[in-house]
């Protein structure tokens, strides 16, 4: 591809002489076909949630980047992630959402895998009525699997096989809240809603890593979270964001709260953290509830946001369900006019990527480092231009 | 035939695998060679697969025994 590769060495200053990614990280296609291998198929990034696939045969296709993709829990209980396509013709092969009850049959030829993906029948691929080949070694042609593993619920996937070890990948943050290590409960259809925002993904995450913009577009927050009842979580070539000391519980008109997560540290009485899984999960916890936002970026100008909120039980108040889900909606939605509006702001041809406030933007700073690093261990690589 | 012949563009139709099974069994049981059995009986076989159909076991072992056939592999660990 012929194009210039972006300058990072600014992006990788310390936060107070450092400038944000340039614009062409949010504009420019053949730079968003570089992230997508550099920054979200090289790391281990977030593609759907096991709530999704609540039963045995349950197979949901997903679309990532271009990617098809095919979520299943197979007959174990495994949740497995494969290449939605048939190893014969290249045939997609589940295109809705939907039960499997025995094998995946292509609908094309008819060769069918199991739900772990081995390929279990090639029907007449020895002439009519011989369903064996020398040529056709079973053993080699199950589904193409992708590396997968599920942590607060999140299916995450390493599509170039390159990553390490979630657990080793990600073990400070899964140490650092080992504590909501039980079990979660999705909320049901409610506690499920999605956001089509007209921006690069990473404005998404930039937003959701910083407090610095909460007086401003969530005023309601004034009355009890000031902006100095938070602080920022900052753990460099890891994970960033920020937490607040001022979590306060919903509660309906009889003072009914949703139940706890069982033995929690005191901490969590008031404490509540936000967090960016890099590159593309946002996760929340507090003493009563998570969340997970999946961003499944649509080019380089549009992305989806998945919203998934759990519980300590399997058990809650429908109700209060239903006012947490609404309290959410209004604090994403107030967001929406800042991540597109910068969106808009980046074909300003000017736009140096902009500057940082050294005691404020921190958790943003390490996210845009962290992106830029991923970029530069990727041009690196021989022949490493898309 | 043409009834059975009928049924299976019906079952086929309607995506009715598990109809598929029962009618394909019949097909290869009324076949007159060898190959047109075995024909059918694969067409029963993958619609078996499909459904998880009690017969697919049996169907299998039918189509091994015929030489047009292999046993299944061992399931396969997640890849993490």
């Amino acid at each position: 591809m012929n194009y210039s590769p972006t300058d990072l060495r600014s992006v990788r200053r310390p936060i107070e002489t450092a400038n944000g990614l340039p614009n062409g990280h949010y504009i420019d296609p053949a730079i968003f076909a570089e992230e997508r291998q550099a920054v979200l198929f090289d790391n281990w990034a977030g593609l759907g949630v096991a709530a999704d696939l609540p039963e045995i045969g349950d197979a949901v296709p997903v679309n990532f980047l271009g990617m098809p993709l095919l979520m299943v829990r197979d007959k174990t209980g495994d949740v497995r992630v494969f290449q939605n396509t048939c190893r014969h013709r290249g045939m997609i092969l589940v295109e809705e959402p939907r039960k499997i009850e025995g094998a995946i049959r292509c609908p094309y030829h008819s060769w069918c895998y199991a739900t772990d993906g081995r390929l279990v029948s090639t029907p007449h691929v020895g002439g009519p009525g011989q369903n064996t080949h020398d040529g056709i070694d079973r053993s080699l042609l199950g589904l193409i699997e992708i590396r997968s593993y599920i942590w607060m619920d999140v299916v995450f996937v390493n599509i170039s096989g390159t990553a390490p070890a979630f657990e080793q990948a990600n073990a400070d943050l899964i140490a650092r809240w080992s504590e909501f290590d039980q079990p979660l409960y999705h909320g049901g259809a409610n506690s499920r809603f999605q956001l089509d925002l007209n921006c690069n993904w990473k404005l998404a995450v930039e937003n959701y890593c910083e407090s610095y913009h909460l007086p401003w577009v969530h005023p309601g927050l004034n009355t009890y979270s000031r902006l100095e009842d938070h602080y920022h979580i900052e753990a460099k070539e890891k994970f960033s964001g920020q937490g607040t000391l001022v979590y306060r519980q919903l509660k309906d008109e009889n003072g009914h709260v949703f139940p706890d997560f069982a033995g929690l540290s005191d901490k969590w009485d008031t404490a509540a953290e936000y967090i960016t899984v890099y590159p593309n999960v946002l996760l929340g916890v507090h003493r009563d509830h998570t969340f997970a936002i999946i961003l499944i970026p649509d080019g380089p100008e549009r992305t989806i946001e998945h919203i998934h909120l759990y519980y300590a039980q399997e058990t809650t108040s429908a109700e209060l369900r239903d006012r947490n889900t609404e309290q959410w909606k209004i604090v994403f939605a107030e967001d929406v006019f800042v991540v597109e509006g910068m969106q808009k702001g980046r074909h300003a041809v000017q736009f140096d990527g902009g500057r940082f406030s050294p005691a404020m933007d921190g958790p943003t700073h390490l996210f845009h480092d962290w992106v830029a690093a991923q970029m530069e261990r990727h041009r690196a690589l021989p022949q490493a231009a898309e | 035939m043409n009834a059975l012949n009928d049924a299976l563009l019906a079952a086929h139709a309607a995506g009715d695998g598990r109809a598929l099974v029962q009618l394909y069994e019949q097909a290869a049981d009324q076949a007159g060679t060898p190959d047109t059995a075995g024909f059918f009986l694969t067409h029963a076989y993958v619609f078996a697969l499909e459904t998880d159909h009690p017969h697919a076991t049996e169907l299998r072992q039918r189509l091994i025994d015929a030489g047009r056939e292999e046993p299944l592999q061992a399931p396969l660990p997640p890849k993490r």
